[in-house]
């Protein structure tokens, strides 16, 4: 445990490296893809001519050879520096920015919903492995990981914003309300119910499975036995002992997740039309807006990496059989 | 537009008489209120609002409320008074003079000179894409503060449909005059300043756009307080929006599922007036270095079958029209006097079997790859063809392969370098065939590289010199001789194959909204005679 | 869609690791098939994914229409006569859809997920199996691909290469691989330090031998479960990308009827629906197999 914060240094110098190979292979699969932004700012003008090509690709230095604007981004990379977006004339960290509360309250109301109420129905259905509550969440659970996250989406949007008009079915707030306004936020809570739900349904049944699962192998082990046969009662061993342990796995796996989370944000933000980080990259990539779809992917990549060392290190605290370096 | 429904049945006609009487009577509604605010679904992303550098609808809607220009269209194509209450086209068409109102400001209060006009007509003509709008112009003199003479190379037909909003706009020189470049200036989006009906109050990208009224503007109106342009990706959330009320309009529309619901809606008005002059002419483009396809016959065969009444009324529900050639109806400059190719599958494949495409022993000739532009907004025009010429053309023999792009730069990358068969595509009008129509056949617009130019490849002298004739003359009955025989001809070449001119629709809420302006922009133009009733 | 790969039951066993004892020596796959069949929501799986098998691949030869042919009226509803589950906005066939359409959806969804269990299985087993510099190396490579945002750059390799069932297969093979390589690696990396392989090195085995014959049979249960379920992951993937509208148009597939038809789900629900209902039955019973493999496999669930 000494030299634990050697370890630690030797991760994030990892991290940093691993985060460079992914802006280079993300930059060259980019550039690579067949089209440019000429071709974008071309379609949305519904027409160009040879002297506006030649100038903005000059403009956006995509007239120099592929290695030398790769040298180019990696160096402002390192000088903080995102770059601008092609299409929106705008800086990219601003709108990543932009973006990004609204991506962050979708996923963290998401999944907190999810995982309190998963958590639960897992416990309880682990105190009954073979009774009814057990098998509903298993079935819910197999429901919720079978159906494409869209398709339940796009039911959610017939069912509860056309047949039965409770919820807006596109964006964020209405225009005309001021941000800050208890209105606003009432009206924010209101356009958030859908996605979230759609969302939270994929992870409830996830977790409701994960923590069933993993309640029943602490349930089965030797320290709750022990904590049974000191005759504690019930209740005192499953929600303070068990339970403690069980959520060792829970946490870290949820940790874990948020590589995939910017995937499910993507579709859910595309049906609902949520003006998040995941519309925004699906729109940038459709356009070859290069430093925006880079500056995204650096930055979720970034959130990831952080993500992997920060549940490494409390993994490793909370639980000392697991050693940090992973060798034998 | 008018022209073209006298030409339907009978009780085509009556409808469009009550129509007419219906607009006429929005038109003299006693008084139109003041005040509200007009909320217009929209999926609308501008780059930027200069429209005077910048086209594109998501610039142009928006770009019409904040810049006023020297002229304004209405829905017959006749030029009527905007910044310039009186002009003069000088009788060897060398030259225009233009006076402009006393009085005019822009929204920070400068007041709109001839040096104003002159600094933005000249940016116009150096950085707007439609480089062919502008193109003659020489000189901008300013003999007076009110008063501008343009100055042209050779006469310009289609000169005062350029000074028209949307293609043009009118910036202050004492913003965008500060050197720097003007495409990419601060002031395209932040603290815009024009003189239009409307000033810009906010704007969210990929959200919304909020318009305010401009409490100075020259003219009479606007009535609204504000316009907010929300943005609205899914076409679903946008039918819930209008159907519930919770929008007032939504522009620009053309998918035929979503004007067929909404039809069904009592509140709501749903229209293709007012758009004429966009002219989307959703064609298969051919690409005549390929083998087969640079035979004409081919050509003929795939026109013969196609069915063009199948697309428009059974794919499209009756919400697009049939386009018979590169022009399309409408326009004054449309004729149908053509070879229409009424689907005939013998035919088409005598055609092929006379030519010596001989069938395969899977009965087909041969193979041919279609490629379509890829946009969700337009896929009943581009992917649901290109699907569809691939079990219809397998009835003559021709084996169709659908490549799908997943992205418009996929597709456009393919197209401008020729590395295509056939293609379906979507060239627009834009009002005068100098801008929109000249560019795909003219033989010096053969340029690899460039989307919509000339990537058919095709090259006929005849149309070069029909088309020089007809870009410099003034004289409408001439300029119409020159373009009936010109569409003549392509009719029999078919470098492209027009199926449908895609009609885009106004849907409003009648019992909010009255005054949708009467032009051939649709709403790509000023917006200060709409207002709300409630 | 993308977040549904890592499957509960793999989150399961990744918790069980650490205390998963040794394998049973007496008959481990008589006694799993036993449980197995024990398990009746594993057996509904298995009913279900034969009847789609056989809807899929036996039914074609009897239900003939062209999936692309235009037989009626666009966007029929179901129940109008000859189509029985309607038409599409260009009056195709969505019965022919839904029989021609299985075989491409599985076909997507097996290659990928044979593509992952490839890749997994041979960086997990020789990172867990060498250790050192080896498992150093592969697992960099391998946190590299788990920091990818999956579904984004399997867009960005299918616009690369242009949407078509090798590229979908191949795009969502290569971001889906890395849970299996941890699985295997840990399984190898157990493994290894057990008795009985310490046993077979001590007399001489080569590594090879260990490797196929020694671990790979006792590391087998857990990844058969993450191979099942990287196959509905798989199918998964391949709907959302195809929503997002990046599938072949030369072939017929359920995510295609999706993706093709989305702008018409408010009026013609059953475009969408039917399609989505397949798709889902599908992954249900792939889960349910899986759900049912992992069952019959754990030593720890089968004390009870």
């Amino acid at each position: 445990m000494a030299n634990i914060s050697i370890i630690v240094v030797k991760r994030i110098l990892n991290a940093a490296a691993l985060i460079l190979a992914v802006v280079i292979l993300n930059f060259l699969l980019i550039h690579i893809a067949p089209g440019d932004i000429v071709d974008t700012i071309a379609g949305e003008m519904g027409g160009i001519s040879p002297e506006l090509i030649a100038e903005i690709r000059a403009d956006y230095g995509l007239d120099k050879p592929l290695y030398e604007q790769l040298g180019l981004y990696v160096l402002r990379i390192l000088q903080g520096d995102l770059g601008h977006s092609f299409f929106y004339d705008t800086p990219v960290v601003t709108l990543i920015w932009d973006a990004l509360p609204q991506t962050l309250l979708l996923v963290i109301t998401a999944l907190s919903l999810a995982l309190v109420i998963g958590t639960i129905f897992g416990v309880i259905a682990a105190r009954r492995p073979n009774g009814a509550f057990s098998h509903l969440i298993t079935v819910l659970a197999l429901v919720g990981f079978s159906a494409p996250v869209f398709w339940t989406g796009i039911m959610f949007l017939i069912a509860f914003a056309s047949f039965f008009p409770l919820f807006p079915p596109a964006g964020m707030a209405a225009p005309d309300l001021q941000p800050g306004s208890l209105d606003y936020y009432l009206d924010v809570l209101h356009h958030m119910v859908l996605p979230v739900l759609t969302l939270a349904l994929i992870y409830l049944a996830f977790y409701s499975r994960l923590s069933r699962a993993s309640m029943l192998d602490v349930l089965g082990s030797d320290y709750v036995r022990t904590a049974r046969a000191k005759g504690l009662s019930e209740r005192v061993v499953v929600y303070k002992h068990a339970l403690r342990n069980a959520l060792i796995p829970i946490v870290t796996i949820a940790g874990l997740q948020f590589a995939q989370v910017l995937s499910g944000a993507v579709l859910v933000e595309a049906v609902f039309t949520w003006p998040g980080l995941g519309t925004l990259a699906l729109e940038a990539i459709l356009r070859r807006d290069g430093p925006t779809i880079l500056g995204i992917l650096f930055f979720s990549s970034v959130v990831v990496v952080i993500f992997n060392l920060l549940t490494d290190l409390t993994y490793n605290l909370i639980d000392p059989r697991i050693r940090l370096g992973s060798k034998e | 537009m008018q022209k073209s429904r006298i030409l339907f049945s009978g009780t085509k006609l009556v409808a469009a008489v009550a129509l007419a009487g219906a607009v006429a009577g929005t038109a003299h509604a006693a008084d139109p209120k003041r005040g509200g605010t007009l909320t217009i679904v929209d999926t609308a992303n501008p780059r930027h609002f200069n429209a005077a550098v910048q086209s594109g609808v998501a610039t142009m809607v928006p770009g019409a409320q904040l810049f006023a220009t020297l002229l304004r269209l209405d829905g017959q194509f006749k030029t009527h008074p905007y910044l310039a209450t009186d002009w003069k086209i000088a009788d060897d068409g060398l030259s225009v003079t233009l006076n402009l109102r006393k009085g005019a400001k822009f929204h920070d209060g400068h007041d709109i000179t001839s040096a104003d006009v002159a600094f933005s007509l000249k940016a116009n003509r150096d950085n707007h894409p439609f480089k062919a709008m502008f193109a003659p112009l020489q000189e901008v003199e300013t003999p007076t503060p009110n008063q501008v003479v343009l100055r042209l190379k050779q006469p310009h037909p289609a000169l005062m449909l350029a000074l028209t909003a949307p293609l043009s706009a009118i910036i202050p020189k004492h913003v965008y005059g500060d050197g720097q470049n003007i495409k990419k200036h601060p002031r395209n989006t932040k603290d815009v300043v024009g003189s239009g009906p409307f000033r810009l109050a906010a704007f969210k990208r990929r959200e919304h756009i909020i318009l305010e009224r401009n409490d100075n503007y020259f003219m009479e109106g606007p009535y609204l307080d504000k316009i907010v342009m929300q943005n609205f990706g899914q076409v679903a959330s946008q039918i819930i929006a209008m159907e519930q009320g919770k929008a007032d309009m939504m522009h620009w529309s053309s998918s035929s599922r979503t004007l067929a619901r909404l039809k069904k809606s009592k509140n709501l008005t749903v229209t293709s007036d007012h758009y004429v002059a966009i002219g989307p002419n959703n064609w298969i483009a051919f690409n005549l270095k390929q083998k087969q396809l640079s035979d004409v016959r081919v050509r003929q065969a795939i026109a013969y079958a196609v069915d063009r009444n199948f697309v428009t009324k059974a794919l499209h529900g009756g919400f697009s029209k049939p386009s018979t050639g590169p022009i399309v109806p409408g326009t004054p400059y449309y004729t149908d006097a053509v070879e229409l190719y009424d689907v005939d599958l013998a035919k088409a494949n005598k055609i092929l079997d006379d030519a010596g495409y001989g069938k395969g022993g899977d009965g087909m000739r041969f193979t041919l790859k279609v490629d379509y532009l890829p946009a969700a907004a337009i896929d009943e025009n581009q992917k649901a063809i290109a699907e569809y010429l691939k079990p219809q053309l397998k009835k003559i023999g021709i084996n169709v392969v659908v490549r799908v792009s997943p992205d418009f730069p996929t597709w456009s990358n393919y197209v401008r370098n020729w590395d295509f068969d056939m293609t379906m595509d979507v060239p627009f009008n834009w009002g005068d065939p100098v801008i929109g129509v000249h560019r795909t056949y003219l033989s010096n617009n053969i340029k690899k590289g460039v989307i919509w130019s000339n990537t058919q490849n095709y090259a006929n002298s005849e149309v070069d010199a029909i088309l020089a004739k007809a870009g410099v003359e003034l004289d409408l009955d001439k300029r119409k001789g020159h373009y009936a025989k010109f569409q003549k001809i392509l009719a029999r070449d078919l470098p492209v194959y027009p199926v449908n001119v895609i009609a885009y629709h106004t849907v409003f809420n009648n019992k909010a909204v009255s005054g949708v302006p009467d032009t051939v922009w649709g709403t790509a133009h000023p917006l200060d005679r709409i207002y709300k009733l409630k | 869609m993308s977040e549904q790969h890592s499957s509960p039951n793999q989150a399961a066993s990744a918790a069980f690791e650490a205390e998963i004892q040794m394998p049973s020596i007496e008959h481990p796959l008589r006694e799993a098939a036993r449980m197995f069949a024990r398990n009746k929501a594993a057996v509904g799986g298995l009913i279900l994914l034969i009847g789609i098998l056989l809807l899929t691949l036996v039914v074609p030869f009897f239900y003939t229409v062209d999936p692309f042919d235009l037989v009626w009226a666009p966007l029929s509803p179901p129940g109008t006569e000859n189509v029985p589950f309607g038409t599409d906005y260009l009056g195709r066939d969505i019965l022919a859809g839904i029989v021609h359409g299985g075989r491409a959806t599985l076909a997507v969804g097996g290659a990928a997920a044979i593509l992952a269990v490839i890749i997994g299985l041979s960086v997990g087993s020789l990172a867990g199996y060498y250790g050192g510099w080896v498992d150093e190396v592969l697992m960099r490579i391998t946190e590299f691909f788990q920091v990818l945002p999956t579904l984004l750059f399997a867009m960005v390799i299918v616009a690369l290469f242009k949407p078509s069932v090798a590229t979908v297969a191949f795009a969502i093979g290569v971001v889906s691989w890395t849970a299996v390589a941890r699985l295997a690696r840990s399984e190898f990396l157990r493994i290894r330090s057990l008795d009985y392989v310490k046993s077979a090195r001590s007399i001489g085995s080569s590594n090879r031998r260990i490797i196929w014959l020694v671990i790979l049979p006792n590391a087998m249960p857990p990844l058969m479960v993450q191979a099942t379920l990287a196959v509905g992951g798989a199918i998964l993937f391949e709907a959302g990308l195809s929503f997002l509208g990046l599938a072949d148009p030369n072939v017929m597939s359920w995510g295609f009827m999706i993706g093709s038809s989305r702008d018409y789900l408010m009026d013609a629900w059953w475009t969408v629906t039917i399609p989505g209902i397949f798709i889902f039955l599908t992954v249900l019973a792939v889960s349910l197999i899986g759900d049912g493999l992992n069952d019959a496999t754990n030593p720890k669930l089968r004390e009870r």
